[in-house]
């Protein structure tokens, strides 16, 4: 599902790299963690997978697709395979939580039952059904953090990509949160969550561990 | 739960922020107002100078003793000249009754006559290829029953050349002023666009296309721009209604006897704000969003 050859990421007016030689694979299915202090690469490594950064160096490919050679107009048809979950949320605070699952599956051109159909079953999965139309900064930061992953979850992704999802979260709802990234609830996608919390480990046990060390990656388990 | 089309997106984001839809089309509209007085001003000196190019070529003024059927069998005998293309009598009467017609608006300003200085005259319209129009006109002149020759051919020449020269430079600044009126509308889209950034880079993210993020933002400058129009419309015709009144104006001038208001102007202005909201809109968005540049 990922693969990841030699990349390395160089900015402009910074004397270290963010990412060297990155060499990485992950299949279809897997649940990784990325671990590793703040500034280690975790957020670049992440934008990368997206498209929201080329590698300086190196090979990015994700389900298939070498993002190096991607036009940036076929970047949308990829992102619609992904879902991204982040730690400050980012939703549209002034739309309803309804509005905000469905925004991934309106910009894909859905039909309109479907997504009504699927965005319930979403709300379900995270329990938030109730409070489908309620503005999105009503919310308390957990139920903010589940209409994030449940906007994530209803296109029915390939790969989950989470930057640190329980950032803003208290330890109960950090679990809660983190149970929802495994099982049946993913529909099986690959997920990849990246953290700087090594207490977040133990939450979801049996997952692949990688770390990234001032932006070399190395297996921990 | 309701979902919403391109235009409800685009209606629904303009409702989200009223005070940059002010701003937007407020500027818009006076943008359109200076580019709809140019328009009005245009169509003015055009009509004018349509009224002015489309008279007879040669006027044979008769002695005032030439009675009007002896002035009629003048006119008989001038059409069969070589070079006449046709020749009308006309007294002066009817030659008031025209003056009055070519002049338009200004016509009042004729109601001060104490009496009709107009003669009576004899029309003639000059084939295109004739040779030598002075030498038929002093030939005219000689005829029994003929007073004067009036010839307009040489100063009508000039006019018209005059007329063309004015027209491509008033084509080329209507150009720039469209040109401006485009550049508002992509600085005002620019704008909404940047307000608007982080939800637009959410959508990005979430695999949204250009077309996705686009539309909302064209339908909004089109529509900002149809309101515009109508506001500068309307204060231009508020401003005519207002210079047309007596002593609006300084010297006795009234706006009406110089410049009348084109009642196709509002439709003219509603025309170039969508034409023109279509492309500041796609120049507007097109600078400002690309897919890699998300948060």
């Amino acid at each position: 599902m990922i693969r990841l050859e030699g990349v390395s990421k160089v900015y402009p007016h910074r004397e270290e790299p963010a990412l060297k030689g990155v060499n990485l694979q992950i299949g279809p299915g897997e649940f990784v963690y990325l671990t590793g202090p703040s500034g280690a690469g975790k957020t670049t490594l992440l934008r990368l997978l997206y498209g929201a950064e080329l590698p300086s160096k190196g090979r990015v490919v994700v389900g298939g697709t070498d993002l190096g050679r991607l036009a940036p107009r076929h970047l949308p048809l990829l992102r619609r395979r992904l879902g991204l979950v982040f730690q400050d949320f980012r939703l549209m605070p002034r739309r309803s939580v309804f509005e905000n699952v469905a925004l991934s599956l309106e910009v894909a051109g859905t039909d309109r039952r479907i997504v009504e159909r699927r965005v319930e079953e979403v709300l379900e999965q995270v329990k938030l059904s109730r409070l489908a139309k309620s503005p999105a900064d009503t919310l308390s930061g957990g139920e903010q953090q589940r209409v994030a992953l449940a906007r994530a979850l209803a296109p029915g992704p390939d790969l989950i990509l989470a930057d640190e999802p329980t950032g803003n979260l208290d330890p109960e709802n950090a679990l809660a949160m983190m149970r929802l990234l495994v099982g049946d609830y993913v529909g099986g996608a690959t997920v990849l969550v990246a953290t700087h919390d090594p207490t977040l480990l133990s939450l979801v046990r049996g997952g692949r561990v990688v770390h990234l060390e001032r932006g070399r990656l190395e297996e921990a388990s | 739960m309701k979902r919403r089309g391109v235009v409800g997106r685009a209606l629904r984001q303009m409702g989200e922020d009223l005070w940059l839809q002010g701003v937007a089309i407020s500027t818009l509209a006076v943008a359109l107002a200076i580019m709809g007085a140019y328009l009005a001003l245009c169509l003015n000196l055009n009509q004018a100078a349509g009224r002015l190019l489309t008279g007879p070529t040669l006027l044979v003024v008769t002695d005032p003793q030439v009675r009007p059927e002896e002035g009629r069998e003048l006119a008989a005998e001038l059409a069969r000249l070589p070079g006449v293309a046709s020749a009308a009598y006309v007294d002066q009467q009817e030659a008031m009754i025209r003056f009055r017609r070519q002049l338009g608006p200004q016509a009042d300003l004729l109601d001060d006559l104490d009496r009709n200085p107009l003669p009576n005259a004899v029309e003639l319209v000059l084939t295109p290829d004739i040779a030598a129009p002075p030498e038929l006109a002093a030939h005219i002149k000689n005829m029994a029953g003929v007073s004067d020759v009036v010839t307009g051919r040489p100063w009508l020449q000039r006019l018209e050349r005059a007329l063309r020269a004015g027209g491509e430079l008033a084509v080329a600044l209507g150009i720039l002023l469209f040109l401006a009126v485009v550049l508002v509308t992509s600085n005002t889209v620019r704008l909404a666009v940047h307000v608007r950034r982080r939800e637009l880079e959410l959508m990005a993210l979430v695999g949204a296309g250009g077309g996705y993020m686009r539309g909302p933002f064209l339908v909004e400058a089109v529509l900002q721009g149809l309101a515009a129009a109508a506001l500068a419309s309307l204060l231009l015709w508020g401003l005519f209604a207002l210079l047309a009144a007596p002593d609006a104006l300084p010297w006795g001038l009234r706006l009406g006897q110089i410049l009348a208001f084109p009642p196709l102007l509002p439709a003219a202005l509603g025309g170039l704000a969508v034409v023109s909201g279509l492309m500041g809109g796609f120049l507007g968005v097109g600078r400002s969003l690309h897919p890699r540049e998300v948060l």
